[in-house]
């Protein structure tokens, strides 16, 4: 059904229709208002399972890894410096290979305080095992988060699905809402597996050697480069039933090339307007949409690059001391391969700061003018 | 497409009217986007709306800086050099004030509406509640909504009084002051 809604409503509609059966979140802007979506749902009893509303980020991810433990579905959802806070129980989650789904809202670390939008907050949970999944708008989140508790049930590990705060969060616009026997369907057959036996005991969180500790850390790597084939496969089943896919990445306008900006989240979406500008004005410009960052797809980055000239990678988010974080990535991707362009790292839109589409032109516009790239990011707006 | 910007304070209804205006757009096919800025959720504090509205998908997600439409909910928010430096020259200014045009002489090289909101507010019985009256004096000045979906939605979207918001939204659609 096509109704209008921010994209955190349509997280609590997923989280509804995925019949998810344990919730354990704590409020943090711009989050909330999944958080009180949820919560009204429980107390019109639409939920199949119960809200934990818990006094902290910390406590909220650590009863979600507990009960997934228990064989069922869980959800939390949370933002910048609650994100933090959960950040030693991640480690737990894919440690333990706890299959759950949590939506991160992108927002500004602190200090100094902000609301706005900001990767930092999830690209700094890189390397905690769990899968990322950028969306650029609110049709793309809803969706997300259903293919991520099948991918996730399949491959046990968590995922996180990330949207910009108020970009995507609290902007209103037509979607596609699924029935919930499609869902049914989509989902039937996945679950998370009940690993309490009382039968057959085990232990979890164990002490172990470092020959043990490898082995859980390699088996760990492989299944996430395995997930490749499961996020493909969930996709299809997807599309089969609701007729959308994405893709780990998605490519507009690049065969013929010279640059191609690269862009994740919701400025990917405002990014498709300044390449359809620039390509009236004459510039042969292309459009690389990272949604999957990990696994990271450095395949499908190699050959969406190929044969390009000039790269800019624009990045929402910073690492202090680097630079731009999706472009030290994509620069690592290509790295020893045959595909070799200047790649161009641009810092824009942090905290909020608006990036239109007259932006995302101008800086393509620069980089056709510039030789070549500089050591450092180039920071866009701001005094 | 056509942006519109909504400014006025807590309490006021600036964010619902915003919704609503979408949920009409939407019921005529239309592709609506809308969004709200806070500077705190509280009575009285600034709030700015903010909608598009374009007969195909609008994928962009920015900040709506150069209006079509500007409306204020709250004549003290009224900046008229602002006005002049974000307002498209085609484009219109619907203010909700009891004040004569000259007091917004101006603004007159734009396309002008005044609305005595609270006045419709208060004998509807709606108190402070403005965004349904605004809205009735905005579908007749951009002669482009059907005042009977405006008066569906509004029935279905407001919260409490929905009758009394419905008369308010036919009362400001006769209302109006347009200039020119």
């Amino acid at each position: 059904m096509k109704k209008l809604s921010s994209g955190n409503y349509a997280v609590a509609e997923a989280v509804r229709q995925a019949k998810v059966q344990f919730i354990a979140a704590y409020p943090i802007t711009p989050q909330t208002s999944i958080y009180e979506k949820i919560s009204e749902m429980e107390a019109q009893a639409l939920l199949t399972g119960s809200m934990a509303r818990v006094e902290s980020e910390h406590s909220a991810i650590t009863m979600c890894v507990s009960a997934s433990m228990a064989g069922i579905r869980v959800f939390s959802a949370t933002s910048s410096q609650g994100l933090a806070l959960m950040h030693e129980m991640l480690h737990f989650a894919s440690g333990n290979r706890s299959p759950m789904v949590m939506v991160c809202v992108n927002r500004a670390i602190a200090a100094p305080w902000s609301l706005g939008t900001d990767q930092t907050d999830t690209l700094a949970q890189r390397d905690t095992g769990w899968m990322q999944f950028y969306c650029e708008d609110n049709q793309e989140v809803y969706d997300t988060v259903l293919q991520a508790y099948k991918i996730s049930e399949k491959i046990l590990l968590p995922s996180m699905v990330i949207m910009d705060g108020f970009f995507t969060s609290h902007f209103i616009e037509p979607m596609d809402f699924a029935d919930d026997a499609d869902i049914d369907q989509f989902l039937s057959g996945s679950a998370s597996p009940d690993r309490f036996d009382i039968e057959n005991p085990t232990y979890i969180s164990s002490l172990v050697n470092a020959n043990d500790y490898l082995a859980f850390k390699k088996r760990k790597f492989t299944d996430m480069e395995a997930a490749k084939e499961v996020i493909a496969e969930v996709e299809e089943e997807f599309k089969q039933i609701f007729k959308r896919s994405y893709g780990m990445v998605e490519t507009v306008e690049t065969n013929d090339a010279e640059i191609v900006m690269v862009t994740s989240g919701a400025m990917t979406s405002t990014g498709r307007v300044a390449i359809e500008s620039l390509r009236k004005k004459g510039l042969r410009v292309g459009l690389l949409k990272i949604k999957t960052f990990r696994p990271f797809p450095y395949e499908e980055v190699e050959e969406a690059l190929r044969g390009v000239r000039k790269v800019v990678v624009i990045d929402r988010n910073v690492s202090i001391g680097k630079g731009g974080i999706f472009c030290s990535e994509v620069q690592s991707a290509i790295n020893n391969s045959s595909v070799n362009p200047l790649v161009y790292g641009y810092i824009a839109g942090l905290a909020g700061m608006d990036v239109s589409s007259g932006v995302l032109e101008g800086i393509v516009m620069e980089v056709q003018e510039k030789e070549s790239p500089d050591r450092l990011p180039v920071w866009v707006g701001g005094n | 497409m056509v942006e519109i910007k909504f400014c006025g304070r807590g309490g006021q209804g600036v964010v619902l009217a915003s919704q609503i205006l979408a949920e009409v757009f939407f019921r005529l096919n239309l592709y609506p986007q809308c969004y709200s800025l806070f500077g705190g959720e509280r009575k009285g504090a600034p709030v700015t709306g903010f909608l598009r509205v374009d007969e195909k998908k609008i994928y962009l997600k920015c900040e709506i800086k150069k209006p079509d439409h500007l409306i204020y909910l709250s004549q003290d928010l009224v900046n008229i050099s602002e006005i002049e430096s974000i307002l498209k020259p085609e484009g219109m200014v619907l203010i909700n004030t009891p004040l004569d045009v000259t007091r917004y002489e101006p603004l007159r090289k734009f396309r002008l509406v005044l609305i005595d909101a609270f006045q419709i507010a208060e004998e509807q019985g709606l108190g402070s509640t403005i965004n349904t009256a605004i809205l009735g004096a905005y579908a007749r000045a951009s002669n482009q909504l059907p005042l009977d979906i405006l008066e569906a939605v509004v029935h279905d979207l407001v919260p409490a009084k929905a009758d009394a918001n419905v008369r308010a939204v036919k009362q400001a659609f006769q209302m109006k002051k347009i200039y020119p």
